[in-house]
């Protein structure tokens, strides 16, 4: 144990520990990763991000296939809390917000729903690495959902409509001069926010479990029942979060999918 | 102060700040959904989905500020 807590010596450098450099230990990596990406050879290598999110594909599909595959007219156990799950998508995400015309879009949505669901899952593992913890992962959903939204807008508006109906009508005309650049860069901030609020959830459930384990360190063992009590709170919270993230990303796609289905007029 | 640069206090105001407004924001869009609520139970479904998308949309602008403050702390 002592071994550990010298491992950790959080204590500022004045007294001879390290603890400036805690945040090395948290480092930035998703962040630098990201924009490394953005330089033109692109980095295919195979790291823990592509690793998880191969798991939780595989796990999402097979507990589908499993729920929807099978004798017994009366769903039980896992079976029904998977149908309970996807009833809810269905009913309350996709119906909802798109209508009855919506259920060509069934796929998509859920699709998102149960990756980010299984993906947020999968990082609460210990061990386990949350791949939408990187920044990479969520813009690239992020970037998948503006393709969509605006293809659905050009398929059911027209290609010029869809760029006149951005701007809502009956504006005096200077006006929109000023709508459609505002418009446009709201229309780019759609995906930014998504990419960054699943990002930015996850990795801040993860820092603050982490920071509270590093309490003890800090202050000694003595603390490690309260630090190790808050941070199964948290862990249960983050469990909340991992639902609630992966809802609030289908929702609002459906939403974004909505306003490009009926436009406003 | 070595090794502590204006761009560390710039990172945490940005998130302070920046936090602020989202905060006071979702209080009250919490606090109103809550209120109809209570008044019309059988709305209470349609209501929460709105919440919902609200309390994200408000929160996106607190977010901004995070990126903000990531992008000055790893300056």
């Amino acid at each position: 144990m002592q071994q550990i807590f010298n491992e950790f010596n959080l204590r500022p450098e004045s007294q001879g520990g390290h603890g400036e450099r805690i945040f090395e230990v948290i480092n930035l990596e998703p962040i630098n990763h990201f924009i490394r990406s953005l330089h033109l050879p692109i980095d295919v290598t195979i790291n823990k991000a592509v690793v998880m999110m191969w798991l939780s594909a595989i796990v999402a599909f097979a507990l589908i296939y499993y729920a929807g595959h099978g004798r017994g007219l009366v769903a039980r156990g896992l079976k029904n809390a998977m149908e309970a799950i996807f009833q809810f998508v269905k009913l309350d995400i996709v119906e909802e917000q798109l209508g009855h015309a919506g259920q060509s879009y069934l796929p998509f949505v859920g699709g998102l729903f149960f990756f980010i669901l299984f993906n947020n899952l999968l990082g609460l593992i210990p061990a386990g690495f949350s791949a939408g913890s990187n920044l990479s992962v969520t813009a690239t959903l992020a970037g998948m959902v503006l393709i969509v939204i605006i293809y659905t807008g050009i398929k059911n508006q027209g290609p010029l409509r869809y760029w006149v109906n951005l701007a809502p009508g009956g504006l005096p005309k200077p006006l929109y001069v000023l709508m459609y650049p505002i418009e446009f860069i709201s229309l780019l901030s759609k995906p930014f926010s998504l990419a960054v609020r699943l990002f930015a959830n996850l990795l801040a459930g993860h820092i603050v479990i982490f920071s509270m384990l590093t309490l003890m360190f800090l202050f000694g063992l003595w603390l490690a029942p309260v630090s190790l009590a808050v941070a199964t709170a948290i862990y249960a919270f983050e469990i909340f979060v991992a639902f609630m993230q992966a809802y609030i990303f289908t929702i609002l796609t459906s939403v974004y999918l909505g306003q490009a289905l009926h436009p406003e007029h | 102060m070595e090794g502590i640069n204006l761009a560390h206090l710039g990172s945490g105001l940005a998130i302070g700040l920046g936090a602020l407004g989202p905060g006071v924001g979702v209080g009250l869009l919490v606090g109103k959904a809550l209120e109809g609520m209570a008044r019309q139970p059988e709305m209470a479904g349609k209501l929460q989905v709105a919440m919902f998308i609200g309390i994200a949309i408000a929160e996106s602008i607190a977010l901004y500020s995070f990126v903000i403050a990531i992008l000055l702390f790893t300056k």
